[in-house]
């Protein structure tokens, strides 16, 4: 259980699992096993109740979709609500509350173009401190995030409710980067300095693989797995930054994971047509496996191209 | 590679034909992406830079390690080589507090001095392993007792292993 309970806590930021170092091996957890029975079985409570919590989280929307998926009937067109969507991403304030080193706070506003896509736009606050037997480090500042939402869902299943795709950002990242003490030593002695502060203007691109799912009249959660590339760290290589606001380490890939509670605002209803795909000459019944009732779907507003949808 | 041959041979079975299994294989993927980033913060590079000499012989033209080196930072006590053999290269530490210094570097039992000049700047190593200084040299001055010449091949002096001078004696 403490291993568990260990590896939950530290599993969240890719950061911090360098501070803390193998599961049984964090001093947390080395803490834990030297204390009483009875804070034992208060570790053992936090862990079943973080367990739990986390499961609960990434199950809901799976459970929306199972939903979703069996209430499909078969039609010739659905109605589509486009929405604005207007969401924070918890796990910044959840990291926070139990390691206060990293701060993050995260919101977005996305706007549905039409069944398939949307356009994001994110912004966030980030407050990062790191310290080690030889350095401290502080990062503070924000960053905006722009992109597209690609839902993958066919538009009977996802009904403006659900999604599942795939987010495609390009981050910049602008903060206050210093290092106010670092000690080092060679032949001739020890040496203390420090490094300003200085500001840093970062560049990524994001892809953030997800799923979310409408659980009340326009009110969604959801969580996504954030793969980043860095694109420039906007500063020279003898100093590039150990922190980037919305990025992470200064890694050259980092990922993270959010998740997100939204409010909905549908502003308008389109109609998309699902197209049966027309008998193939050549049909392969190994080819085709479970797709015989594959159809291909065509927007009637006109806003949205016919697109196949698997 | 090895991962993109079994994403490929999972699409030919058929497994990751279906949107979610996709969706499913990327967040799993990432979710081990995450796990491997957790590697313990243990520092395993050099944290320290160093001036690399390598020795020549005059005569032979030829890389040639003397048999006995001996090696003090002028106004230390303490010895960089201590009549060392076959040392190549040399790895001469410069002091960052300074923007020169010197040694005493005796070759086969022939004491010469050599006095560095340069400029210093921080460096980030990594993470783990924090912060060092790096070394622009400008210039060098020596005594000829054993030492012919010396010549400036790389003037970064930092962790990586490019030499930067050559000793001809």
């Amino acid at each position: 259980m403490n291993r568990i309970y260990s590896y939950i806590t530290d599993i969240s930021p890719v950061s911090r699992c360098n501070t803390y170092l193998l599961p049984c091996m964090s001093s947390r957890c080395i803490m834990t096993l030297r204390t009483g029975q009875a804070t034992r079985w208060i570790t053992v409570l936090r862990t079943i109740m973080t367990f739990c919590f986390i499961m609960t989280l990434f199950l809901l929307p799976g459970t929306a979709f199972s939903q979703a998926g069996g209430n499909a009937e078969v039609k010739d067109s659905v109605d589509i609500p486009l929405k604005i969507r207007t969401g924070i991403d918890i796990t910044g304030p959840a990291i926070w509350f139990t390691d206060k080193s990293i701060l993050t706070a995260e919101a977005y506003i996305s706007t549905d173009l039409n069944e398939k896509f949307a356009l994001f736009l994110g912004a966030g606050y980030s407050d990062y401190s790191y310290s080690q037997y030889n350095y401290d480090y502080l990062s503070k500042g924000s960053f905006f995030k722009a992109g597209m939402d690609f839902n993958l869902l066919r538009p009977e299943i996802a009904a403006g409710k659900y999604w599942a795709g795939i987010g495609i950002r390009y981050g910049i990242s602008s903060c206050l980067s210093e290092t106010p003490s670092f000690t080092h030593e060679n032949y001739w002695g020890s040496i203390s300095s420090a490094i300003k502060p200085y500001r840093i203007m970062g560049h990524y691109l994001e892809i953030s693989p997800g799923f979310r799912a409408e659980l009340f009249k326009n009110f969604s959660i959801g969580w996504s797995v954030n793969l980043r590339k860095l694109i420039s760290p906007g500063q020279k290589k003898d100093l590039r930054p150990l922190w980037l606001p919305g990025y992470g380490s200064g890694e050259s890939v980092t990922a993270g994971a959010a998740y997100y509670i939204s409010w909905n605002i549908p502003y308008r209803k389109i109609r998309v047509g699902l197209k049966k795909d027309e008998p193939e000459e050549y049909y392969d019944d190994d080819e085709s496996g479970g797709s015989r009732e594959d159809r291909s779907y065509r927007s009637i507003s006109g806003s949205g191209a016919g697109n196949r949808l698997r | 590679m090895r991962r993109f041959f079994i994403l490929l041979w999972l699409y030919r079975q058929k497994v990751m034909r279906n949107t979610f299994n996709i969706i499913s294989a990327v967040v799993v993927a990432c979710a081990l992406f995450l796990s491997v980033s957790c590697t313990p913060g243990s520092c395993f590079e050099e944290t320290n830079s160093y001036l690399k000499a390598t020795f020549y012989r005059t005569s032979q033209g030829k890389p040639v390690p003397p048999d006995s080196l001996s090696m003090y930072g002028i106004g230390k006590d303490s010895a960089v080589y201590k009549k060392a053999s076959r040392v190549q290269p040399a790895l001469i530490p410069l002091d960052p507090s300074a923007s020169a210094c010197g040694f005493l570097i005796r070759i086969n039992g022939v004491d010469d001095t050599v006095s560095f000049f340069y400029s210093t700047f921080t460096h980030l190593i990594s993470r783990e392993c924090g912060y060092t200084f790096f070394h622009d040299l400008d210039s060098l001055a020596y005594t000829r007792n054993i030492i012919d010449t010396i010549l400036i091949k790389f003037r970064t002096i930092s962790t990586f292993n490019e030499p930067n001078i050559f000793i001809y004696y």
